[in-house]
């Protein structure tokens, strides 16, 4: 399990977006945003980058890493 | 393959093999059976009447070949084609039904009974088919690099089971004393072997599988949306 606390979900919800509407516009299955969201997967720098871009937040501020 | 180009190559396998099938008459009836019945080469002298022979067996050898390498072609575009797939393949999980074919590798048993032939025993590896029920429920999923990982790490501890029984079954089975002779070491070193190929099969997709489904908390998060 990734050591990490990933606050996606507040910046998703900020930007009023489904799981569902990211995940088409990062090219990534629901569930896969549902796992991170729970920080139960560690996503690739890419896909980071493409969230990132997507909820206009900067990643250290999305994914913390102690 | 274009139709056309298919049936030319239907066309000319019939008129090499009748090619073939006439020159192989021919020699035995005018030609004392040369290059029908097995021959020494070292001796081999050249007459004319082998010429048809000569000629349509090489005829019919490139298209063989041909054909091997249109197959070793079709075969790496499929390869190139599936990196490049954004979704999975649409597979009708009742394939996974196929899975008890298998049993029919029970057969060796009979068959070795009856002419110490166990070839059939090489059917255990159709038990592998129960793979396709799970290949079949993650059927048009879009592989995203969650998908791509989860089927790494399915594939290779798949690989590492079915090596770990493998080398087992060798160690055991290699020390020679396990059986009573040497026919039922090597009869159940390709049951195990089988097996264990069919185990690999069958693993890389249900890991897969549960891999991507039986995380926790799934499905708490639809709620919310």
């Amino acid at each position: 399990m990734p050591d990490f606390e990933c606050r996606l979900k507040k910046f998703r919800q900020m930007k009023d977006m489904t799981q569902e509407q990211l995940a088409a516009q990062v090219g990534v299955r629901r569930e896969t945003i549902m796992r991170l969201e729970k920080a139960q997967y560690n996503p690739s720098l890419k896909l980071a980058i493409d969230i990132s871009r997507a909820v206009d937040a900067p990643i250290e501020e999305i994914f913390i890493f102690e | 393959m274009k139709k056309k180009k298919a049936a030319a190559l239907i066309i000319a396998g019939v008129v090499f093999l009748v090619l073939l099938l006439a020159s192989s008459w021919y020699s035995v009836t005018f030609n004392e059976s040369r290059l029908v019945v097995p021959i020494n080469l070292s001796e081999y002298t050249f007459r004319m009447k082998d010429l048809p022979m000569i000629c349509s067996v090489s005829l019919f050898c490139l298209y063989i070949i041909y054909l091997s390498v249109l197959l070793i072609k079709a075969i790496l575009k499929n390869k190139m084609g599936e990196n490049s797939m954004k979704y999975t393949r649409n597979l009708n999980p009742k394939l996974g039904y196929l899975g008890f074919l298998g049993f029919a590798g029970f057969l060796g048993f009979w068959t070795y009974h009856l002419n110490q032939n166990f070839s059939a025993f090489v059917f255990f590896l159709f038990f592998g088919f129960f793979g396709f029920y799970y290949e079949g429920r993650m059927s048009n999923t879009l592989m995203d690099e969650r998908y791509k990982e989860n089927r790494l790490k399915a594939t290779v501890k798949s690989y590492q089971i079915s090596t770990a029984i493998i080398f087992l079954a060798l160690i055991i089975l290699g020390q020679g004393r396990a059986m009573i002779s040497l026919d039922f070491t090597l009869i159940a070193f390709v049951v195990v072997v089988t097996l264990a190929l069919a185990l690999q099969l069958f693993l890389s997709q249900y890991l897969l599988y549960r891999y991507d489904h039986s995380e926790p908390s799934e499905e708490s998060e639809e709620s919310e949306e």
